[in-house]
Formats: C-alpha cells, sequence, structure tokens
C-alpha cells in the first residue's frame, strides 16, 4: 500500500483531534500489518470505493472513547451510549472529510460509506487482500489508531 | 450584608440570542447526529436562544419548520442526512417560506453543494468542527 494514502488521514486526525479536544497530539511510528490484528474496543470504519478502494479504521479503547467523547462534549460521559458513539462517529466523520478533500485534490476520486461504530471485546480485523498501514496517534486521553488499508482499484 | 444592589451591573452585555424586544430567536436544528445537535443546542441556549425544535432528517426538519412557522427564525441544516438531504430540504423550505433564515453546516469537502446551497437561498454556512465562536459568529452574521 502507498503511503501517500494514509498521510492525509494522518495529518487530518492530527489536525481535528487538537482542534476539538484542545490537547497536545502526538504522532507514533508508523507499522505493517499484513495478517489478522486485534481491535482495541471502540472502532469506527469507514469504506471507500472509487479509484481507490478499501476501509480506514479509527481505532480506540473503551476508556479513550468516554474520554474522548466527554471532552467533546464538555460533560463526563461514563457509558458507551448512543451519545458517546454519536460523538465518535462525528469525529470519523470530520477526520475523514478532510483527509478526503486532500486525497480529491490530489486527484483520486471516490466515494465514502457513512461511518459505523463497532464495540466489543476480544475483535480482531483482518484483510485478506490489502495490507493495512497503522498510524498510532497518542493523546493525553489515550491511543488512538489511524488504520488504513486502501488499494487503487485495478 | 451585600445585596445585588452594591454592585450595579454596569457594561452588563445581552445576549446574543434575544431580540430588541427581550423575547429569544427561535432555532431549528435539523441533523441526523445526536452530538452536532447536542453541541449546537448548546452553543445557542448558552446564548439565550430557544431550541424551539429538532429534527434527524431533512423530511422531519421540513415538516418541523411548517409546524413551527411563523415562529421560528433561524434554521441550522445539516448537508449530509438521511431520508431527504439538506439541500433538498432547504429547497423545499425556501419554497415554503421565501424568507426562511437557513444555514447549512457542511463538512469539509461539500462546496460544490455549499455553493447550491446558498444559490438556493441559505443564508451562510458553518464547516465542522464546530466551534462557538464560529456558530455565534455565522448565527448573528445572518440574523441581522
Amino acid at each position: 500500500m502507498r503511503v501517500e494514502y494514509i498521510n492525509p488521514f494522518v495529518e487530518a486526525a492530527f489536525n481535528i483531534l487538537t482542534e476539538v479536544l484542545k490537547t497536545e497530539v502526538k504522532r507514533g511510528e508508523l507499522y505493517l500489518k499484513s495478517s489478522s490484528m486485534p481491535v482495541l474496543g471502540v472502532t469506527a470504519i469507514v469504506g471507500l470505493a472509487g479509484d481507490v478502494e478499501g476501509r480506514v479504521l479509527f481505532d480506540m479503547a473503551e476508556t479513550t472513547a468516554l474520554t474522548v467523547a466527554s471532552a467533546m462534549n464538555g460533560e463526563k460521559i461514563e457509558k458507551n451510549d448512543e451519545l458517546c458513539k454519536a460523538t465518535i462517529t462525528e469525529l470519523a466523520n470530520m477526520i475523514t472529510a478532510q483527509a478526503v478533500t486532500k486525497l480529491h485534490e490530489i486527484g483520486f476520486q471516490f466515494d465514502l460509506t457513512p461511518p459505523a461504530i463497532f464495540t466489543g471485546k476480544n475483535m480482531e480485523i483482518t484483510d485478506v487482500a490489502i495490507e493495512a498501514l497503522i498510524v498510532p496517534i497518542e493523546t493525553t486521553f489515550g491511543k488512538i489508531e489511524i488504520n488504513v488499508a486502501i488499494r487503487e482499484k485495478k | 450584608m451585600k445585596t445585588k444592589m452594591d454592585f450595579p451591573n454596569i457594561n452588563k452585555r445581552k445576549p446574543e440570542g434575544l431580540k430588541e424586544n427581550g423575547k429569544p430567536f427561535r432555532v431549528l436544528i435539523v441533523d441526523d447526529s445526536m452530538f452536532v445537535t447536542k453541541q449546537i443546542g448548546q452553543i445557542l441556549t448558552s446564548e439565550g436562544f430557544d431550541v424551539a425544535g429538532t429534527a434527524s432528517n431533512g423530511e422531519a426538519g421540513l415538516e418541523k419548520y411548517k409546524e413551527l412557522y411563523p415562529k421560528v427564525d433561524l434554521v441550522t441544516m445539516d448537508i449530509t442526512m438521511p431520508v431527504m438531504d439538506g439541500v433538498t430540504s432547504l429547497e423545499k423550505i425556501m419554497e415554503f417560506d421565501k424568507n426562511a433564515n437557513i444555514i447549512m453546516i457542511s463538512a469539509l469537502g461539500k462546496q460544490d453543494l455549499v455553493k447550491k446551497s446558498l444559490l438556493l437561498g441559505a443564508k451562510n454556512y458553518i464547516v465542522k468542527p464546530l466551534d462557538r465562536k464560529k456558530v455565534l459568529e455565522r448565527v448573528m452574521m445572518t440574523l441581522k
């Protein structure tokens, strides 16, 4: 997978997280996964289809999702309820929109699915056909992994 | 004992959400995200606006507007929504009330739809992420 696909997502995540969380955000080391990998617990998924195809995950532990949602709502959210999920969905929406604008500018045309959230323990994701690049983003609220598996359509 | 009279309010700012007659501007929020609805609602109510109604898709927004009319001063309208999108809803509300004050709420990258909305009669737009300053600035620009 080409690194140029992931950079817009990492930049957008960095910009949006800094803006909405008003906290220090650091980018970790990028790594590659081609087999199954565990997901952290609260994961927003966005599908892409067009010149490029694949999916992007915004993956975090439930405790991180709760503190992120609390910060974005300006109130303590203690359960991964409808509001928490709506908040994480909106976060994924904003990051994706900024990243996709950048990708469209450099000439890739594709459509997106609305974000879906899946939650649970001991889950794994397997991408048989596409390897995934992962960039961990460290915030004071915990780690959020941007996990991108995209390929050019043949 | 100190009473309120000891500290007269000087330079007290009138909340932005109140009209000249002291009554609040009435707002309809149309958005499929519970988070965004709550965020806009909190920002506006903190300035004295009255959130007269909310709707989670364009069709419900249109119905709600007709129900509230003429006691509705402003609509915030998300662009991407299920059932009926925000641009279609805007168009239908403008057909019903050509003086409607509608602000489009857009994610980045929807410039074409924002442009189309402005041509159809939207008074303004706000690009997400939303914050208090951005929302109040655009709302007041629209209402003045």
